[in-house]
């Protein structure tokens, strides 16, 4: 189960997020723990940069793209590699919405395409598409290039 | 930032104008308003799909919808199904998805979803299925089945991955109707589209996992076919592991099946398919060395993989190896090494952790010097993980305790939170226990720690060892300091602990008691009655002079309560306040009180409630207790002059499951007399039982004399009742038996439509299976905190050893299992694990001996190639004559 995908500022504001199998309650406690945990790593990361760490049963990877830093967790048969394409799957949809890496403004100017690839990539918890440009497709309703 | 509340989200630290956000001052009611263009009849796509994006944006954000909100934004999002903008399209989807409307709204959109179901294009039929799936119940699935199972072979990917990922979903809620789609999904996986394969094989496994045959077929299948993406492969991976642990290793040539194909994805040129491959090999029950490296080798190259994940995957997957195997582990050490400076910290702890499972002796100082750089700048969560693994190396190499207690006490200086310190002071109390030569050092490290802990609950732990142990170091004034200080500076809870700590050393130290006393009157004006309270008790005790008085002081002071605290908080609970004073004696010592079976099953007629009741009395899964027991028995008068109850079993099947009549027996040991108490459950709700009673047999052992019995006045369908039979035999003694038994009842006929019993019935009898009275009927589970000194404390004249042969055993742990079952005793120290590939362990248990005699056994095992095993069973007891008891027990 990718159990949530989330984004934030470098801050630690989060932009945007979607849970999976998570009760409402311990989103809250979700969200501080993945920020508090990658605070001191994301304070230097380079773009595209990538961390792992696992807490538990739960892995967690993260990246962080110009201004935005993307965390997805995930348990069970969604270890640390499962997400790693989780998180190639996202970065590359949002590299591709925002057309460069985003500044902040610019990933919330694009807040719905980004909703829409999130939709197409993962389905209640569990990854359905991983190719950008099939993504890209996806999202316009446009007919897969053969 | 400890905690981000929803609030705190984007919007409110926005300062700078150039970069600030189109949602910037956003409100839920504007938008609402804006959405009202959904209703237009001339729809504006564009300035749609941007209020469908502020209304994702709310929704996001944590901003909550009414009921009447919430469906108003439902209906008018349906309406823009009659716009043919692509683009729009796509949003509503998503959007309806989010906004989930109720199940009596849905059918709204269902004649415009099952229209884009069945659309030619590939992409509408995609997201209908997903949109459908997700809003749907039962009825309506039962509906749209058909299509849902031709889109799980649709010859697009989209369409039949989006089918294949709704069923993985569905067959949570609806399994029936999922499971009739084994013959597509089984296609589907097939498939030339990677994605698809993925998805189909991770739900026929689902539909499947059930049958172990149908697994192996697939697994078998699949393995010598061609997946084609890595993430199917990975689930074949799994469920290749899963189909080798139940199948086992070929009993004649010792290959394990499928091993080849877990060996050839080794090669695989996708590294997660490598990944699950070599951790698959890894966990495998029982491999072997042989097994083993190929698949530590790979692991080994991605230890200096430049991807962090790889890296971090490949030292996780060893550090779990090393756990278990660690000389498989140590030709990586070189590797292993120089993660620990890895810019991950993640990968830099398991490095290290797994180090120091591998690690050897003389590499123990370099390795702390190492750690010691890195301490500091690693989080509370993983400084846990490593002052474990530590303390783990400290008792495997105790000569090196100075350097780790040393490093131990460096870090306890530090800055930390509890949970850490916690972790540190656990450590050196379990050092301190352990190793001797470590105790005053340790001692030392921890009276300099509470001279400035915040931590009440640690404080007050440090400060009760250092009353235990600091008497009997060469130097006991030394600590009186640090143990007073607590009394002028900390808090009331801690000043009560120090003054229990110095009365302590008070009693045991002669020369420092004078010293001691005036300490003490100096805490009688303590602003806290619990401080006073403890000083006063302990001037009177301490200031009594006759030597016989100092030992009553010392025995009050260091004597353990001996009864589980569980135990005493309930006893004390029922306790009502009276004349007669709290008994300490009567509280019970069993550390997992028997459970009692009298739980009366409801009045029902029907025959499965019986069975249900008649397997809960089996399971002894009623919740009362021990003392239930006791309250039972003493309210039946026969059984009244018996003395204080000593145990009893938990309860034993005397018929077959599925029977008439299901019977249990718990076996009551007092001292001078057994009862045996018969659960008896009727299941036929056309019989009444009456006068049920059980007729016994003494079929071998001499001792027993039925001195009573208690009949079951009446036993309907349905209802537990108990039956008692009581038996004389000689006071104290452990005396074995073997009986026959007979349940003895008069039948009524029932009339199971109103449930009038008949007048008349005749008498009937039903064999039940013969029950024993064993030695562990005898012995109490009561586990020792600490084995090896209450192995000390016990007179070694009474100890007694032998060595016997078990016979050929399938494993250690099989005849670990085997005597740990017949003695009845408590395991102390998860002893009763014996680790895979063992060839000897030892095994340590408790108990206490009818009589309240302590008795303690290590019992060592070993294991030879022949899978024969010798035992060796070493016994002290405070009573000799009860060591040769075990002994004779395992004899017989």
């Amino acid at each position: 189960m990718i159990l949530c995908v989330l984004f934030t500022n470098r801050a630690g504001n989060v932009l945007l997020e979607r849970f999976h199998g998570l009760p409402a309650e311990e989103r809250l406690h979700w969200r501080s723990f993945l920020v508090k945990l990658t605070a001191e790593n994301l304070k230097t990361a380079r773009d595209d940069e990538v961390f792992v760490a696992s807490h538990k049963s739960v892995f967690i990877v993260y990246t962080v793209i110009g201004d935005i830093c993307i965390f997805a967790v995930g348990k069970e048969v969604y270890d640390e590699l499962a997400l790693m394409e989780v998180l190639n799957a996202v970065t590359s949809s949002v590299k591709e919405v925002c057309r460069k890496d985003p500044s902040e403004r610019l990933f919330l100017e694009k807040y719905g395409k980004v909703c829409l690839c999130l939709d197409e990539i993962i389905s209640q918890g569990a990854l359905e598409h991983t190719d950008k440009d099939r993504i890209r497709r996806l999202t316009r309703l446009k007919p897969l290039a053969e | 930032m400890a905690s981000l509340p929803p609030a705190l989200k984007k919007d409110d630290d926005i300062d700078d104008d150039s970069e600030y956000s189109p949602f910037y001052g956003i409100e839920k009611s504007a938008v609402l308003q804006e959405a009202r263009c959904f209703n237009d009849r001339e729809l504006d796509a564009r300035r749609c799909a941007q209020v469908i994006t502020k209304l994702l944006y709310l929704i996001n954000q944590g901003e909550t919808f009414t009921k009447n909100e919430a469906t108003d934004v439902f209906f008018a999002t349906t309406k823009l199904f009659q716009s043919k903008d692509i683009g729009l399209r796509r949003m509503v989807y998503l959007m309806i998805k989010e906004i989930s409307p109720s199940s009596d709204e849905v059918i709204i959109v269902t004649s415009s979803l099952m229209k884009d179901m069945n659309s030619k294009t590939d992409l509408y039929r995609a997201n209908a299925i997903r949109v459908l799936c997700r809003i749907t119940d039962g009825g309506l699935l039962g509906q749209i089945e058909r299509y849902l199972k031709q889109a799980v072979v649709d010859k697009n990917p989209v369409v039949s991955s989006a089918a294949l990922v709704s069923g993985i979903h569905l067959l949570q809620s609806n399994p029936e109707i999922v499971k009739r789609w084994s013959n597509e999904v089984q296609e589907a996986v097939q498939s030339k589209a990677p994605l698809v394969q993925f998805h189909g094989l991770a739900l026929l496994h689902q539909i499947r996992q059930n049958d172990r045959l149908a697994l192996s077929k697939l697994v078998s299948g699949l393995s010598r076919g061609t997946v084609r993406s890595p993430l199917a492969q990975c689930l074949l991976i799994r469920y290749t592991c899963q189909v080798i642990s139940e199948l086992g290793p070929n009993s004649q040539t010792g290959d394990r099946p499928f091993f080849d194909f877990l060996e050839s994805c080794l090669r695989h040129k996708a590294d997660m398919v490598i990944f699950e491959a070599a951790r698959a090999i890894t966990e495998m029950s029982g491999v072997t060395s042989r097994e083993l490296t190929p698949a530590i080798t790979v692991l080994q190259l991605f230890l200096s993989s430049s991807k962090p994940v790889l890296r971090f995957a490949a030292v996780r997957t060893l550090n779990k190896v090393a756990q278990t195997q660690p000389l498989a582990v140590a030709n990586c050490n070189i590797d292993m090494e120089s993660l620990i400076s890895d810019q991950n910290r993640s990968i830099a702890t398991l490095a290290i952790t797994t180090l120091l499972k591998t690690g050897n002796e003389s590499g123990v100082d370099r390795l702390m010097k190492q750690i010691t750089n890195f301490m500091s700048d690693i989080a509370d969560e993983y400084k846990i993980v490593v002052v474990e693994a530590i303390r783990s190396l400290c008792l495997k190499f105790p000569q090196k305790y100075r350097s780790l207690m040393n490093f131990l006490s460096n870090i306890l200086r530090e800055e930390g939170g509890f949970e850490y310190k916690k972790a540190i002071v656990d450590s050196i109390l379990i050092l301190i226990r352990e190793i001797p030569d470590a105790k005053e050092s340790g001692l030392s490290h921890l009276c300099e720690f509470i001279e400035d802990c915040e931590f009440t609950y640690l404080s007050t732990q440090i400060l009760h060892l250092l009353g235990n142990e600091g008497p009997k170091t060469s130097d006991p004034s030394k600590y009186i300091r640090y143990v007073y200080n607590r009394v002028i500076l900390e808090n009331a809870t801690v000043r009560a602990s120090a003054v229990s700590a110095l009365a302590k050393f008070g009693a045991v130290v002669e020369g420092l008691r004078p010293r001691i006393l005036i300490l003490l009157r100096r805490c009688l004006y303590d602003n806290d009655d619990e401080v006073r309270d403890r000083a006063t008790l302990y001037l009177s005790l301490l200031s009594d002079e006759p030597d016989a008085a100092q030992d009553d002081a010392k025995a009050f002071l260091f004597q353990d309560l001996d009864v589980p605290l569980e135990n005493l908080e309930k006893s004390l609970e029922l306790y009502e306040p009276s004349e007669r004073p709290f008994d300490l004696a009567a509280v019970p010592k069993d550390t997992k009180p028997r459970h009692q079976t009298e739980k009366k099953a409801p009045t029902s007629k029907e025959k499965k409630a019986a069975k249900d009741a008649s397997k809960k009395s089996a399971e002894g899964g009623a919740s009362n207790t021990f003392e239930a027991y006791e309250k039972l028995l003493n309210s039946i008068p026969m059984f009244a002059g018996f003395g204080k109850l000593f145990k009893s079993s938990a309860p034993v099947a005397l018929t077959e499951e599925e029977t008439e009549y299901a019977v249990n027996v718990v076996k009551h040991v007092y001292p001078g007399h057994v009862v045996l108490q018969f659960n008896c459950t009727n299941t036929i709700a056309e019989h009444l039982l009456e006068n049920v009673n059980v007729a016994m047999d003494l079929i071998e052992g001499e001792d027993f004399n039925q001195v009573a019995t208690n009949p079951l006045a009446s036993m309907p369908c349905g209802v537990t009742g108990q039956a008692f039979v009581a038996f004389e035999k000689p006071e104290g003694a452990c005396s074995l038996g073997k009986f026959s038994s007979t349940l003895r009842f008069y039948v009524k006929e029932v009339d199971p439509s109103t449930g009038d019993a008949d007048e008349d019935g005749y008498e009937d009898e039903y064999q039940l299976e013969d029950l024993e009275i064993t030695a562990a009927d005898y012995i109490l589970k009561a586990g020792v905190s600490n084995f090896r000194n209450a192995w000390e404390s016990l007179d070694s004249e009474s100890e007694r050893v032998d060595e016997y042969s078990l016979g050929t055993r399938e494993s250690l742990q099989d005849a670990v299992q085997a005597v740990t079952t017949i003695l009845g005793m408590q395991v102390c120290e998860a002893t009763d694990v014996v680790p895979s590939n063992a060839r000897s362990h030892t095994c340590l248990l408790a108990g206490r001996f009818l009589g309240d005699t302590q008795v303690l056994v290590r019992l060592s095992v070993g294991i030879d190639s022949q899978k024969q095993v010798a035992m060796k069973l070493a016994v002290r007891s405070e009573d000799p004559s009860v060591s040769d008891i075990i002994h004779e027990i395992i004899n017989s």
